[in-house]
């Protein structure tokens, strides 16, 4: 029996007068990786925004290991364990590898009130955490992340994820603008995060890099769920695409 | 090849080119005038630079957080306006007067902060109307008048603020340790510090900093409120020090200080700063001023040259943002 790690009840969100959100159910199990599909304006980034505390739900509840927890903005979040990467990563790019792994916690050394930072610490398990995620270049942690391209990006960001323990990782279109081999990177990341016990939440356009590393996926069509338990071994890709069109029925 | 990657190294730093210009001014300027370089004109310069100083030093934080502060100027002349009128007045000591008019500053500093992160006003637009309030008080409160200051012989506040030490020819002042001392906490701060770590997030991304937990609305007020407090210490300091509390004194510091730090590397959009490049920005253009007057150039015709020199550091700078980015 799989173990329960989110579960969104009941969802409905409305900007203003349009309904963007319409009692959306949505359950992620611990270790699952669930690709999130859906046409443009199906409800999948304000659903990942509610998930992430970036915008607040009209009506609903989230639970999270079985405990209804209130997301007012994406610190609380984080503070239970989802961690959610943008295209844009997040990340600080005039700061180096390591300041952002830790940004907003970061080690200190030696009295409190010096408020000194760990440096040595935080480029020792950020230049671990780069070869875990498999960044096989030797890339000092010291290096600022606009010094990086895209897919090394989107590594540090899945890097910092996994350092905290974040239980749910969610990835909101991670692949697009990355070329061919850095989308295999990103995948690879992923398979990585899954295998070391963190659950996934994957959103992109393109059904073939959700069906390399999605256990289940779930379709969006007009703000509701039409279909929560397609098995990528069970089902192709055209009959995928017919659910997301709506030219299933 | 390890010294070659070094020098490499230092000079892909912000404050390379900025050095490089401080050494040359001096060897030009000495080179026409010797007396550029004496200990009389060394004093002289000194006395002064570090109180504009001290001014930048806490303006590089602030933009290195993505803001900046047009009103010390106008606080630069107003706190030392209201600690000599209440203690000309004989309302209070001159210890109390001073933190009176200091806390005043810091509270200045704090409703700047409030309208630019609660209101989200651009601090261009919130501090310009500061500057305004700021210097209408320091001349309300005086009706124009400088305030009289010489009352300050012998005061402990004074001395702890600006006494002096006579090394021969060289005269040194208090002011220059204080100028000393925050530039070096402030760097500390800066590069060392988690504080520090949230000033560049607040700068670069505020909103992936606020995504991480960092308060950046309160990183923000702090430096709106230490920029504020600085120029108020500098103008207290300079009041002492010139034996005049003038309510027009600062104009038109605002531009000199923030032209003194994005000489020396900071980024004017925030995200990069430094306080050894502001350093060396407080220099250049000090010893500018004092410079080409010594050289015989006409003083009125100051403003072309920094005008020249901050264009031509701004094309280093941004040369040297697209030689980094491109791994170059």
């Amino acid at each position: 029996m799989a173990e329960e790690l989110v579960r969104m009840a009941g969802i409905t969100k409305f900007y203003g007068r349009v309904k963007a959100l319409e009692n959306v159910n949505l359950t992620v199990n611990r270790g699952e990786v669930v690709g999130l599909l859906g046409d443009n304006g199906a409800g999948k980034s304000t659903l990942i925004k509610v998930l992430s505390g970036a915008v607040p739900a009209t009506s609903g509840d989230i639970f999270i290991k079985g405990r209804k927890v209130e997301m007012k903005g994406t610190p609380d979040a984080i503070a239970n364990g989802i961690e959610t990467i943008y295209q844009d990563s997040a990340l600080v790019t005039q700061l180096s590898i390591a300041r952002n792994l830790f940004l907003g916690r970061e080690p200190l050394r030696g009295p409190r009130w010096l408020n000194r930072l760990d440096l040595e610490q935080m480029e020792a398990v950020a230049s671990a955490l780069l070869k875990q995620v498999g960044i096989s270049k030797a890339i000092p942690a010291s290096t600022p992340i606009v010094a990086l391209s895209g897919g090394e990006r989107q590594a540090v960001a899945i890097a910092r994820a996994m350092h905290f323990d974040s239980d749910l990782i969610i990835l909101d279109e991670p692949t697009n603008n990355l070329g061919v081999a850095e989308t295999q990177g990103v995948l690879h990341f992923v398979r990585t995060a899954r295998d070391s016990g963190h659950s996934c939440v994957f959103i992109a356009h393109n059904i073939h890099h959700v069906f390399q590393v999605v256990d289940r996926i779930v379709v969006m069509r007009r703000g509701t769920v039409v279909a929560d338990d397609i098995r990528p071994g069970q089902s192709s890709v055209a009959e995928v695409e017919r659910v997301i069109t709506g030219m299933d029925a | 090849m390890e010294t070659q990657s070094l020098a490499k190294r230092l000079f892909a730093r912000p404050e390379a080119g900025p050095a490089i210009l401080l050494m040359l001014l001096i060897v030009v300027f000495t080179a026409i005038n010797p007396t550029f370089l004496s200990v009389l004109n060394i004093s002289n310069t000194l006395a002064f630079t570090v109180e504009l100083g001290l001014i930048a030093l806490a303006m590089t934080l602030l933009m290195t957080a993505g803001e900046f502060d047009l009103s010390v100027g106008s606080l630069f002349g107003l706190t030392p306006v209201l600690m000599w009128t209440l203690f000309n007045a004989g309302t209070t000591s001159l210890a109390l007067a001073f933190l009176v008019a200091m806390a005043v500053a810091a509270l200045i500093g704090a409703v700047n902060g409030w309208f630019v992160t609660a209101l989200k006003i651009p601090s261009f637009l919130v501090t310009l109307g500061m500057l305004l309030v700021a210097r209408g008080t320091a001349l309300y409160i005086t009706d124009g008048f400088p305030q009289r200051t010489w009352s300050a012989e012998g005061q402990w506040v004074a001395d702890v603020l600006v006494g002096s030490v006579q090394l021969g020819d060289l005269r040194l002042y208090m002011s220059l340790v204080w100028f000393v001392f925050f530039a070096l906490l402030l760097h500390y701060v800066l590069t060392g510090t988690r504080v520090g770590n949230w000033i560049q997030a607040a700068g670069g991304n505020a909103g992936a900093a606020a995504a991480r937990g960092v308060n950046v609305a309160r990183v923000k007020v702090g430096l709106f409120v230490l920029s504020a407090a600085m120029a108020g210490l500098a103008g207290v300091i300079s009041s002492i020090r010139t034996s005049a509390a003038n309510p027009n004194s600062g104009t038109g510091y605002e531009l000199e200080t923030i032209a003194m730090v994005v000489i020396g590397g900071t980024a004017l959009s925030g995200g990069r700063g430094t306080i050894i490049g502001t350093v060396i920005g407080i220099f250049i253009l000090r010893l500018m001023r004092n410079g080409i007057v010594m050289v015989g150039v006409p003083g009125l015709a100051y403003n072309i040259f920094i005008g020249a020199i901050i264009l031509g550091m701004m094309a280093l700078h941004s040369w040297l943002d697209r030689r980094n980015q491109s791994g170059g």
